[in-house]
């Protein structure tokens, strides 16, 4: 038995160590927002964060998380906000047409969320580089930017 | 810990002095073992290799992602002492690592901000690639070593370490504890320029690191790493001997270029080719030597 701590709770999981994280998400715990693009580290579409760090979770082993907190896409989510519990950046993905097929939205979404819990104004080369590891065919990059500064934007009026 | 007898073992290490033991342990038995740190190097290799490796024979991990010694960054006035386990993330963010600021400038170049969270300096040294990065600029900083096995410490200069295409004098039973850099005057000059596809998540087809330090108007030191133009990083030694002893504005560029030549031996590969190795080599040092003077 694995104890983790996944999007603020902590679950006890039967899993070998050696599992990669993302089998871990996906399979025993039923978080499939995660998605595997690649499975090398290329794509970004696994991206979870680690202590709040943006990390491929197809190559960490569950085991080297133990003692961490790992944050997934349905850990975005916000208690009561309207509608559908999205969070701003996930509302922002919305509606500036962010998300087209969604493979790679989840992972885009995390490294954003790091982006700006770290950077509460981000420049657009600032946006680019936190997604730069994310690999998107649908889009064309401008509309996840323009979603992201959006987000940024809802969030600091919140503040 | 598993205990299925097919598969790997994964062992998660506390500190130094516990992966040392066991990584004896591990080297006077039987079973093949390895470090595992950020896995952006290992678990990309055990992901890639063919169905047949299933039957492989299994192996330990001693996991050492979270073994607090390794990931510590010390200011040691004209040195820095890094730890193995330093991610580029760190080296981006660390106070005390920007006052070698060619290793951020290294580290941002390093595939993008998941990668850079869990690779490590000890990863690429031990992986040996002659693409390397981390390397690559370590070699610009007269980096030393420091190797922990359970016979003691012994360091070696990085320069030193590479005896071969992905060859190293590094033993099995030997854990890459800290890298010193010395840290540059601080008007030396400097450069990191990494050549590759795209901005992100690209290898290197050619990466250069230098630091000159002049004095008196004559080049008093000059320290060089390339990456991706050899079988390990090349330490640019004719280029460093035409350097030292000489006025900036006084070196001739041709030879610069010619010395740059007799340096390298690229190859073609799915990366890139000889031709186009050796031509971006020669430019981008010949850039570096001409602003040396400006
Ligand atoms: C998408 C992607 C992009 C990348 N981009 C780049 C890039 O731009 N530039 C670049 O240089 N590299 C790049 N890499 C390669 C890799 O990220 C680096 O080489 C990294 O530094 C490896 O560190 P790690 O901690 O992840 O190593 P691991 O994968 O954990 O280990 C690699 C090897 O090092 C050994 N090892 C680990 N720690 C120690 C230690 N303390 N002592 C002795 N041996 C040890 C392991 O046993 C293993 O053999 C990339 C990789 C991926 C997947
Ligand atoms: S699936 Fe992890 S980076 Fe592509
Ligand atoms: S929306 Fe399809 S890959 Fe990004």
């Amino acid at each position: 038995m694995l104890e983790l701590d996944v999007n603020g709770k902590k679950v006890n999981v039967d899993a070998s160590p050696l599992a990669r994280l993302l089998d871990v998400l996906r399979g025993p715990l039923g978080l499939t927002g995660t998605k595997e693009g690649c499975g090398e580290g290329e794509c970004g579409s696994c991206t979870v964060l680690v202590d709040g760090v943006p990390m491929n979770a197809c190559l960490v082993l569950v085991g080297q998380v133990e003692g961490k907190s790992v944050l997934t896409v349905e850990g975005l989510a916000v208690d009561g906000a309207l509608p559908e519990h999205l969070n701003h950046l996930q509302r922002t993905f919305i509606d500036h047409g962010g998300a087209q097929c969604g493979i790679c939205t989840p992972g885009m979404l995390v490294s954003a969320e790091a982006l700006l819990r770290n950077v509460p104004k981000p420049s657009d080369d600032q946006i680019r580089e936190a997604i730069a590891g994310n690999i998107c065919r649908c889009t064309g990059y401008q509309r996840i930017v323009d979603a992201i500064r959006h987000a940024a934007e809802l969030r600091g009026r919140d503040q | 810990m598993t205990a299925d007898s097919r598969v790997d073992v994964f062992e998660r290490m506390r500190s130094l002095d516990e992966t040392v033991a066991r990584l004896a342990a591990c080297a006077a038995g039987e079973t093949p073992f390895q470090l595992l740190s950020g896995g952006t190097d290992l678990v990309v290799e055990s992901h890639l290799a063919p169905p047949s490796s299933t039957v492989r024979p299994k192996r330990v991990l001693l996991d050492i992602s979270s073994v607090p010694e390794l990931s510590q960054i010390e200011d040691r006035g004209d040195m820095l002492r890094l730890g193995g386990g330093v991610t580029y993330l760190a080296l981006r963010r660390d106070p005390v690592a920007s006052r070698v600021p060619l290793l951020a400038a290294m580290a941002k170049d390093v595939g993008a901000i998941q990668i850079q969270a869990r690779g490590t300096l000890a990863g690429n040294i031990a992986t040996a690639s002659p693409a390397a990065d981390g390397v690559c600029g370590l070699f610009a900083l007269d980096a030393v070593i420091g190797l922990r096995s359970a016979k003691g410490e012994r360091t070696i200069p990085l320069v030193d370490l590479y005896e071969g295409y992905k060859k190293s004098k590094r033993r099995p039973d030997e854990l890459i504890a800290w890298v010193d850099v010395r840290v540059p005057s601080p008007t030396a000059k400097w450069v990191w320029r990494k050549v590759g596809t795209r901005l992100a998540q690209a290898i290197s087809k050619v990466a250069l690191s230098a630091v000159v330090e002049i004095d008196d108007g004559k080049i008093s030191r000059a320290r060089f790493g390339m990456a991706s133009v050899a079988p390990t990083t090349s330490a640019l030694p004719s280029v460093r001997a035409l350097l030292e002893g000489n006025a900036p504005g006084w070196i001739d560029l041709a030879a610069v270029e010619r010395a740059v030549d007799a340096d390298i031996s690229p190859i073609d590969d799915v990366r890139s080719t000889s031709a186009y190795r050796r031509h971006v080599a020669k430019a981008i040092t010949r850039e570096f030597v001409r602003a040396l003077s400006g």
